[in-house]
């Protein structure tokens, strides 16, 4: 079996580097893969477009999604991911900045499995991803292969 | 009309008038002819007694003789009274003496009678004794003709040419009176007709006689005078109130017209507002998501220097990394408390029935867990409810109570109490405490964004939730206001609407174990 893939989906560069920072100092050593929009997040889960040819086989374990995206919103990516059979029951933690009532209510509705809000003090942040990483790669049982 | 009313009242008249005659002239008749029948009645009886007298004084000799011849005589002599029928002298033995008959057929009475007269069909029967020294000679028998009925039925004729002619006579006269009593009244009555058809209240009615009548014509006139100014006056009154309606209505187009435009007003305003409002949201939308970002990248990179290059970080830029993170972090909890304030002023008000000592008492159990050092005496109310979005009020109450903890930290006994002052339907909340107080010359500055009375380096704050409280307060119709005294602790209060269910409540405080 594979090694367990964790998607990050996040355009800030620097949110990306200390998302990365944080998941790295918890040991949590699982690939991540980083798409820098909402599209491009769509075309990698369902290998299209530049991630065409992708080993679909290697469907991603959770999926950090950051709701304010180019091209594409983090929301519409979680209405498409819950509308296709092959990506329903994958685990999407919400991960964002907005503390915004209404963004809450539209992710849990659309499915979201977990709304996190990203912390500015970077320690509560490292250890909020980190909390995260371990829940989701270690104490979480994922779905059976679809 | 009027000639019907004429004529009835014509027909009546001359009713009467004959009617009055006629009862008159039959009482007069009635009377006269009773009053002559009795006179006859009356003088025939004597006139016969006295005939009968004589007849029985001139036949006692006869009688007193026995000579018949004599007697008879007498009796003949009575053929110059055509009105005698038949006379008879019988003797005192009741034979018949002697008698006269104008009918030879005429039959005699057997025996005589004692003195009496009687009636006997159309005949009048008289006896009469002849007396002569107490000694009774005879009888007289006369028969007379009574003519009463006769006489009755003559007068009967009299009275009926009479009454024909009087009535006759009524008749002509009371037309005649009629047509000076009814002219005048007609005249009246057409003048009322064309007053009523023509509507011309100048008319008036010609006086033709200085009576009753011509009183009428007077009073006619006065009555149509009076009548034709009422007419005018209401006519004034009829032509101002149809200009007032007209004017009136005039008025409400035009309220009618400005409410359009108001309306056509609110709608762009609203939509005007609509825009701001999703601007704004689009805006806080925006703050929230990506003025937060950098300063995370700020904190974040600083640490990673500090961990990652613990050797090459002087103590110097230590101490400088350390003070930007914590003024990252303080711009960090000022987005929140903006984004706050932005939030409590956007939004629905979702109006229920809110249990204000239960909110309070989550709020201190909030800040005991967060701050489980510290020793606060707080006292919470009974029985405190309000009328508003519990959500919010919750905020305000986290602020108030929030500030309280905050500024108490440093009195010796810290204490807090929350409670209620109802006077009549309004209810004015407060929170006290004994903490820092403030000088109450700079209250006006309380309730502003940012405005802060203590030092950071004092208290820790943003100076954004009093106005955050008088914001949520504001937005539920309420006031927000405070008392306070350096040192001595500060009073916070807030009126916001009673519900119902509230004014079963008890003052009565009820402590909490710190």
């Amino acid at each position: 079996m594979a090694e367990k893939l964790i998607m990050l989906v996040e355009d800030n560069a620097d949110d990306e580097e200390l998302t990365l920072r944080a998941l790295k100092r918890s040991k949590i050593a699982n690939e991540v893969a980083v798409t820098r929009d909402g599209s491009e997040a769509l075309e990698f889960i369902f290998g299209t477009g530049q991630h065409e040819g992708r080993d679909l086989s290697r469907m991603p374990t959770v999926i950090l999604l950051d709701l304010k995206l180019p091209k594409l919103g983090g929301l519409e990516v979680l209405q498409r991911l819950r509308a296709d059979p092959r990506t329903r029951l994958i685990p999407v933690v919400v991960l964002t900045s907005s503390s915004e009532e209404e963004d809450m209510l539209r992710s849990y509705r659309l499915g979201a499995n977990s709304y996190v809000r990203k912390p500015v003090e970077f320690s509560t942040f490292a250890d909020a991803v980190s909390q995260l990483g371990l829940y989701w790669m270690l104490l979480n049982e994922p779905p059976p292969r679809f | 009309m009027a000639a019907l009313v004429y004529r009835s009242v014509q027909r009546k008249l001359l009713r009467a008038v004959l009617l009055s005659t006629l009862a008159a002239l039959l009482v007069a008749i009635a009377a006269m002819v009773a009053y002559d029948l009795a006179l006859y009645h009356r003088s025939w009886i004597a006139d016969l007694r006295t005939q009968a007298e004589l007849l029985g004084r001139s036949s006692a000799p006869a009688l007193a003789f026995d000579d018949a011849r004599v007697a008879q005589e007498n009796l003949n002599l009575l053929r110059y009274r055509q009105q005698v029928r038949a006379a008879a002298i019988y003797s005192a033995n009741g034979r018949r003496f002697a008698s006269y008959a104008i009918d030879p057929a005429q039959s005699f009475p057997a025996l005589p009678e004692p003195d009496a007269v009687r009636i006997d069909g159309d005949d009048l029967i008289v006896f009469s004794r002849i007396i002569n020294d107490r000694e009774i000679l005879g009888t007289v028998y006369l028969r007379a003709e009574y003519e009463l009925y006769d006489r009755l039925f003559a007068y009967l004729g009299i009275a009926a040419l009479l009454l024909v002619v009087a009535m006759a006579v009524a008749f002509v006269l009371s037309r005649r009176l009629q047509r000076a009593v009814m002219q005048p009244l007609l005249a009246i009555a057409n003048i009322a007709r064309e007053v009523t058809e023509k509507r011309n209240y100048a008319l008036r009615a010609q006086k033709l006689s200085e009576d009753e009548i011509g009183q009428l014509a007077e009073s006619f006139n006065t009555m149509l005078a009076e009548i034709g100014r009422a007419t005018r006056d209401l006519e004034a009154s009829n032509r101002e109130a149809a200009r007032e309606v007209s004017e009136r209505r005039r008025a409400e187009e035009e309220v009618l017209r400005l409410n359009a435009e108001l309306e056509q007003r609110v709608r762009e305003r609203t939509a005007q507002l609509e825009y701001t409002n999703g601007e704004l949201e689009a805006f806080c939308y925006s703050v929230s998501h990506d003025l937060r970002a950098p300063l995370r990248a700020i904190d974040g990179f600083s640490q990673a220097l500090l961990e990652d290059f613990p050797a090459d970080v002087p103590e110097d830029a230590r101490r400088y990394l350390n003070r930007i993170r914590t003024s990252t972090l303080r711009m960090a909890q000022l987005i929140e408390d903006l984004l706050n304030l932005s939030r409590v002023s956007r939004g629905e008000l979702l109006h229920q029935e809110v249990d204000v000592a239960e909110i309070a008492r989550q709020v201190v159990q909030d800040l005991r867990h967060r701050e489980p050092g510290r020793n606060v005496e707080v006292s919470i109310w009974d029985s405190m409810h309000a009328h508003g979005d519990s959500k919010l009020l919750r905020v305000a109450l986290e602020n108030l109570i929030g500030n309280s903890w905050k500024f108490s930290s440093k009195a010796e006994h810290p204490q807090i109490e929350i409670g209620l002052l109802r006077d009549g339907s309004k209810n004015t909340f407060f929170v006290r405490d004994n903490g820092a107080g403030f000088d109450m010359a700079y209250a006006n500055k309380l309730f502003g964004a940012f405005q802060r009375l203590h030092s950071v380096n004092e208290f820790q704050g943003t100076g954004i939730g009093l106005a955050t409280v008088q914001r949520i307060i504001h937005r539920h119709g309420g006031r927000a206001w405070a008392d306070a005294k350096p040192g001595k602790g500060a009073v916070f209060f807030f009126t916001l609407e009673s519900s119902a269910a509230a004014s079963a409540g008890l003052r009565v405080p009820q402590s909490e174990a710190a």
